[in-house]
């Protein structure tokens, strides 16, 4: 099972589709979840992913508005899809009736 | 001042590889982030990295099965290689007249090719080893070196001689940087002239069994010649 913050890594990075990378996704996390994501945190979390085979990563071309340095594209493979969807209906059945996810579960049942 | 903080982070992101590095750094620019917290993020991301290569048994063989005491005793090596060459060859030359060299020189010249056998192929090793902390192995390398330089107290030598076998090392370590192993036909040379080359040293003075250490590095490089550099190189990285 993934952690918390790989599914958030997989989920903002199938969200951009084409134009993943790191700094669209750490953009991505910080405007979803509303806290600071550190690259630290980013790319060893992608490294991760990788090696585990949910993400494949690529470098792109550079480009002016980074001072004419590549990008580190990411694309998710089928695998990681599968381990996000699995993480998303273990956290959506353990949270059934629950206080907090009252109306947002029930339907899932 | 925050034109010295982005030189700052640019030092620190050296410590990554190449296209990381270049990532994190676009990812910078394009986030407009400003210098101190840059630094902090680029500085987080070595920290992980670091961290990371530690986990793996190599860098710690490299630094502390090694460097640290490889250094030690090729220091005192290379005191016993000046003090050879002070007692043998010294005074034959300062007599200018009549110049013999006699068992005292094919000792010398066993010692010195043995210090550089030693010392190039631990520098190898080290290189070889672990590439991406390889400052740390160095940084200990420096610390017994600058202990021994402060407390050198033999009068009739300079303290530098405490550091011949430097050159050989630093050689050694750049070639195992480059290349990561050697033909198994020069390794399997190597490790069997610097193991005949320590015979002679039984008879010497001096604790000559620790210096056995010193000759494992040559044997690891026979060991290793026949392995594909693909997964030298992997391991190496840590991946």
């Amino acid at each position: 099972m993934i952690g918390e913050f790989e599914y958030l890594l997989i989920t903002a990075a199938v969200r951009l589709g084409e134009e993943a990378y790191g700094a669209a996704i750490r953009q991505e996390i910080e405007a979803t979840t509303g806290r600071r994501c550190s690259l630290g945190a980013l790319y060893t979390t992608v490294d991760r992913l990788e090696t585990k085979g949910f993400f494949r990563t690529r470098m792109g071309d550079a480009t002016p508005q980074r001072g004419g340095r590549a990008k580190r594209m990411v694309r998710v493979t089928p695998k990681g899809v599968q381990a996000a969807k699995d993480f998303y209906h273990a956290v959506t059945r353990v949270s059934q009736g629950v206080s907090w996810a009252a109306n947002r579960t029930e339907s899932l049942s | 001042m925050s034109e010295a903080v982005w030189l700052l982070v640019s030092f620190v992101a050296q410590l990554l590889e190449r296209d990381e590095r270049e990532a994190v750094r676009g990812d910078l620019v394009e986030a407009g982030e400003s210098a101190w917290p840059a630094l902090v993020d680029v500085l987080g991301l070595v920290v992980r990295r670091q961290a990371g290569l530690w986990k793996n048994w190599r860098p710690w063989l490299a630094a502390f099965g090694l460097a640290l005491p490889s250094t030690f005793l090729l220091m005192g090596y290379s005191l016993s290689v000046s003090q050879t060459y002070q007692h043998f060859i010294g005074p034959t030359i300062l007599k200018t007249t009549g110049l013999t060299l006699g068992p005292g020189f094919s000792l010398l010249m066993c010692n010195v090719l043995l210090l550089i056998g030693w010392s190039w192929t631990g520098g190898f090793v080290v290189g070889s080893l672990s590439r991406r902390t390889v400052w740390v192995s160095a940084a200990l390398s420096c610390l017994p070196s600058l202990f021994c330089l402060a407390r050198f107290r033999v009068e009739s030598l300079s303290r530098f001689c405490l550091l011949l076998f430097l050159v050989p090392a630093i050689w050694g370590l750049w070639r195992g940087l480059r290349i990561t192993r050697i033909k198994l036909s020069s390794a399997l040379f190597l490790a069997v002239a610097v193991t005949a080359l320590t015979v002679p040293t039984w008879s010497g003075k001096g604790p000559w069994i620790p210096n056995w250490a010193l000759s494992w590095p040559a044997w690891y490089l026979v060991a290793t010649a026949g392995r594909p550099i693909w997964l030298l190189r992997k391991e190496r990285n840590g991946e």
